[in-house]
């Protein structure tokens, strides 16, 4: 059998334009996608008004600076949430990673081994998850609950809840300054980024993601290994979870057991501010990595104008909030823009008829 | 018979396109009209006018006479016009009663009670006589007896019109009677009935009058009693349909040695398989037929790798193997499946058109894991242009394509996964009938190109109409082959039904 098409092509829209040209759904969908990009500028111009500090550049360095570690999680949790699950460990597994990176540290091993070791250490963690969730099927919400209880008690334990200082300061290297005064964690999660995006987008593990969180019967019809890419999925999140907890602490060249306690519910904002979707099936790191920026943002831009930190907190709220509402809109008027296509249908349809009889 | 409901003069553009013109439509009180139309034909923005989820840009719709301004689909159910979609909307977690009285429970004080309710439903339908289990929670019900509670619900909010939107489209030709003798008894009450659907048969002899759809306008409205098949189809497409040469490939077919065989397979629990087996050879379409809970959607389902507790064996190709136990060794095999339900089991409704095809043809379109978005695009072309599919970009999300379209993109799939045995279940369940015309002739042409096909089918016009050879399945038996002349409708019904074996 052929591939060639024995029927004319007919390659045109029901506008009766050819395909590619700007419909109302193309229109639809850049506004969407672009919706994202104006709310960060819109930000960036009222904090701009109102303060003269913002608009420099070692402010724009001081908010990618502080944005890492939550980029770096969200990478993670963007997988968890595409396959149709997430990862609320992530917050037990930084602080977890952050005092073992300094008592390895400090005990004398050499810091790419030890960086290694707590990456070894988040793909433990993310291997049992996804066993729980995969294999005995218990619900994401409550097994990686359970985990995040589990690792952030270990983070106190194993450290009688004082914090851990560097014994040397190049255990620090993560956060090191780089080119163009960035640190060099700024430039890891800058690659992580263009890495998360090439793997959604062009590898078949990507895609199975894709398709695992969007139609999980289909997938396992399909001859997917369900349970195995799913667990996978929960070994790179925790793994990200495990190099967040290094990168902080090496910031602040010490572990502790209160790092980062605020990102399971910070890194699930940025993905569904990103146009993640709790649903499964949709999102991308692009969109997580600019929700990151708008957290990001929102924070040093209140710190600038001298607004308690506890504002910031219910600022994140309703921004997160706002997000999810203007999806719903989004979710509510684009039917009547794709419904319709169903109803444009008709005259091909009869087209194909024709040829079908004659 | 004076009008119930009358729709005077509607019309509805989206954006270029008229999808309804100048629309006329009368129900009377104790009548049944049935709605047929292709895909698009504007029967679907009807039901949505009368449902309250499209506003007609113009035109009146009188119920008793009187005008009605349906905004909202609380608006047409105040009206009096009880809609029951193909999906239905029910509370899974709530009683049968609950759901009967839905937001309508018997209060005293602004206090209910479970009791009060059961009592109040049991009351509500007793003059149906219909069974349901009242305290049964609504989930653990088939959804025939789904379909029929919300009918009853309708009919408890005192509805004037029943609007049922393709309501057999999954049901058996059993459950589907038994829902028509429902509507007969509500009739019988003087509702009015619209019945949108694809199935002429059923319209003609369950409907009193049949209404054609075609391009945006009523076309063509006639008593049943008087109305052949064949005048339907016509008004439907604007011309007389071709008839499906089958048979031809058969006889060429058993000079192959055979690419399927099932051997004796055997399950316990229902539906049973009692000693089934069949083959299929190369180059022949053949047909699994019977009734909804025969067993013959165990065989397609056992083929595909969805069950563990089948014993037996099979053959594809060379390959001997006992009954696959999860669905990636079908696959390996060379089997290729098509589910029944398109959105659930068989796209990926978030991923595009291409992607979609592209997963079946990882091989092809990936090297060393890294997927070539070129070579995607172009496989992805090829197979929709084949198909003649309809849609505006290859990049457009697979959800968004019409019914029809959608099952040609899942026929595709499968094909571009290059199977050595095609098993399709129901592939043509509530799509339209172009497309409908068009999968069967695609079947019929990978045949003769040398494909082993296994239609397993409850629609005994598709059994009868695509297959050489159709094998008629009853209680988890194989009970007949039907060949040449012995091939007729009315033989395998009879076969199916077990007046004849």
């Amino acid at each position: 059998m052929t591939q060639t098409s024995s029927m004319p092509a007919k390659r045109h829209s029901y506008l009766g334009l050819p395909t590619g040209w700007v419909t109302p759904q193309s229109l639809f969908r850049a506004l969407e996608i672009s919706g994202l990009f104006t709310f960060l500028l819109a930000l960036g111009v009222v904090f701009a008004l109102s303060s003269g500090q913002f608009l420099t550049a070692s402010n724009f360095r001081a908010i990618l600076t502080t944005s890492a570690v939550l980029g770096i999680v969200a990478i993670g949790q963007t997988f968890a949430i595409i396959a149709g699950g997430f990862d609320l460990s992530v917050a037990g597994v930084i602080p977890l990673a952050s005092v073992l990176y300094a008592m390895t540290s400090n005990a004398g091993v050499p810091t790419p081994l030890a960086i290694l070791a707590m990456l070894a250490l988040g793909a433990v963690v993310g291997l049992i998850n996804g066993l729980v969730i995969s294999r005995v099927g218990i619900d994401p919400l409550i097994a990686t609950l359970a985990m995040l209880s589990i690792t952030g008690g270990f983070a106190f334990t194993v450290t009688n809840g004082v914090s851990v200082p560097f014994d040397h300061d190049y255990a620090g290297v993560l956060a090191d300054s780089g080119p163009l005064g960035l640190p060099v964690h700024v430039w890891l999660v800058a690659g992580l980024v263009i890495v998360g995006v090439l793997v959604l987008r062009y590898t078949v593990f990507g895609r199975m993601v894709y398709a695992l969180g969007g139609s999980r019967e289909a997938s396992w019809l399909a001859g997917v290994r369900v349970s195995g890419l799913t667990t996978a999925v929960y070994v790179l999140c925790s793994m990200m979870a495990a190099l967040a907890g290094v990168v902080l602490a090496s910031e602040l060249l010490s572990g502790s057991g209160n790092l980062g306690t605020d990102a399971a519910l910070n890194s699930v904002a940025a993905v569904v501010l990103g146009g993640g979707s709790l649903a499964g099936g949709v999102g991308t790191v692009w969109g997580t990595a600019v929700g990151v920026l708008i957290l990001g943002t929102l924070a040093n831009g209140m710190a600038l104008l001298q607004i308690s930190s506890f504002y910031q907190t219910i600022a994140t709220g309703v921004v997160l909030l706002l997000a999810v509402a203007f999806s719903r809109l989004r979710a509510a008027l684009a039917p009547r823009f794709y419904r319709v296509t169903s109803e444009f249908i008709s005259e091909d349809t009869a087209a194909a008829v024709t040829e079908e009889v004659t | 018979m004076a009008a119930l409901l009358e729709v005077r003069r509607v019309h509805k553009r989206y954006g270029t396109t008229q999808a309804l013109t100048d629309l006329d439509f009368d129900v009377a009180a104790g009548e049944a009209v049935g709605v047929v139309g292709e895909n698009g034909a504007g029967k679907s923005t009807f039901a949505k006018i009368l449902a309250g989820a499209v506003v007609p840009d113009a035109g009146d719709v009188f119920l008793e006479g009187r005008q009605l301004q349906i905004r909202s689909p609380r608006d047409a159910r105040l009206a009096g016009i009880g809609f029951i979609p193909q999906e239905l909307a029910f509370v899974p977690t709530l009683t049968v009663a609950e759901n009967l009285l839905l937001n309508n429970w018997p209060t005293r004080h602004g206090t209910t009670s479970p009791r009060a309710i059961l009592r109040h439903a049991a009351r509500a339908i007793q003059r149906f006589q219909i069974d349901v289990p009242l305290q049964a929670a609504m989930a653990q019900l088939k959804l025939a007896d789904q379909q029929m509670v919300e009918i009853l619900k309708a009919f408890i909010r005192r509805s004037k019109i029943i609007l049922l939107d393709e309501p057999t489209a999954a049901l058996s030709a059993h459950e589907a009677s038994q829902l028509f003798r429902a509507l007969e008894s509500v009739k019988s009450h003087g509702v009015g009935v619209v019945l949108i659907s694809h199935r002429l048969d059923e319209v003609l002899r369950h409907c009193d009058r049949i209404d054609v759809f075609r391009n945006s306008r009523r076309v063509y409205s006639a008593p049943t009693v008087d109305t052949p098949v064949d005048e339907v189809v016509f008004q439907m497409l604007g011309q007389a349909p071709a008839m499906l040469e089958t048979g031809s490939s058969a006889a060429a077919a058993a000079k192959h040695p055979p690419a399927l065989a099932v051997s004796d397979w055997q399950r316990e629990s229902h539906p049973r398989l009692e000693h089934v087996s069949l083959d299929v050879h190369e180059g022949e379409v053949v047909a699994l037929f019977g009734v909804r809970g025969c067993g013959a959607e165990v065989v397609a389902e056992g083929l595909a790798g969805r069950h563990r507790d089948i014993t037996g064996t099979l053959r594809v190709g060379q390959h001997e193997t006992k009954v696959f136990d999860r669905p990636r060794l079908a696959r390996a095999a060379g089997v290729g499946y098509l589910p029944p339900d398109r959105k659930r089991q068989g796209l990926f409704t978030g991923l595009s058109v291409s992607q979609n095809l592209g997963m079946w043809a990882l091989d092809d379109v990936a090297k060393r894991s890294i997927i070539n978005s070129r070579r995607e695009q172009d496989l992805a072309k090829g197979w929709v242009n084949r198909f003649n599919v309809r849609y505006r970009s290859l990049r457009q999300p697979v959800s968004e394509l019409s019914g029809g379209n959608q099952q040609k993109v899942l026929l595709a799939s499968r094909l571009a996964s290059k199977p050595k045995v095609l098993v399709l279940q129901e592939p043509t369940r509530g799509v339209d009938i172009g497309a409908r015309l068009q999968i069967h002739r695609e079947l019929r042409r990978l045949a003769e190109s040398g494909l082993a096909v296994l239609l397993v089918t409850a629609d005994v016009e598709e059994a009868v109409g695509v297959a050489d050879r159709v094998l008629v399945m009853r209680d988890g038996v194989v009970s007949r082959e039907l060949v040449g002349s012995q091939k007729t409708q009315s033989a395998a019904l009879r076969v199916a039904a077990g007046e004849e074996s």
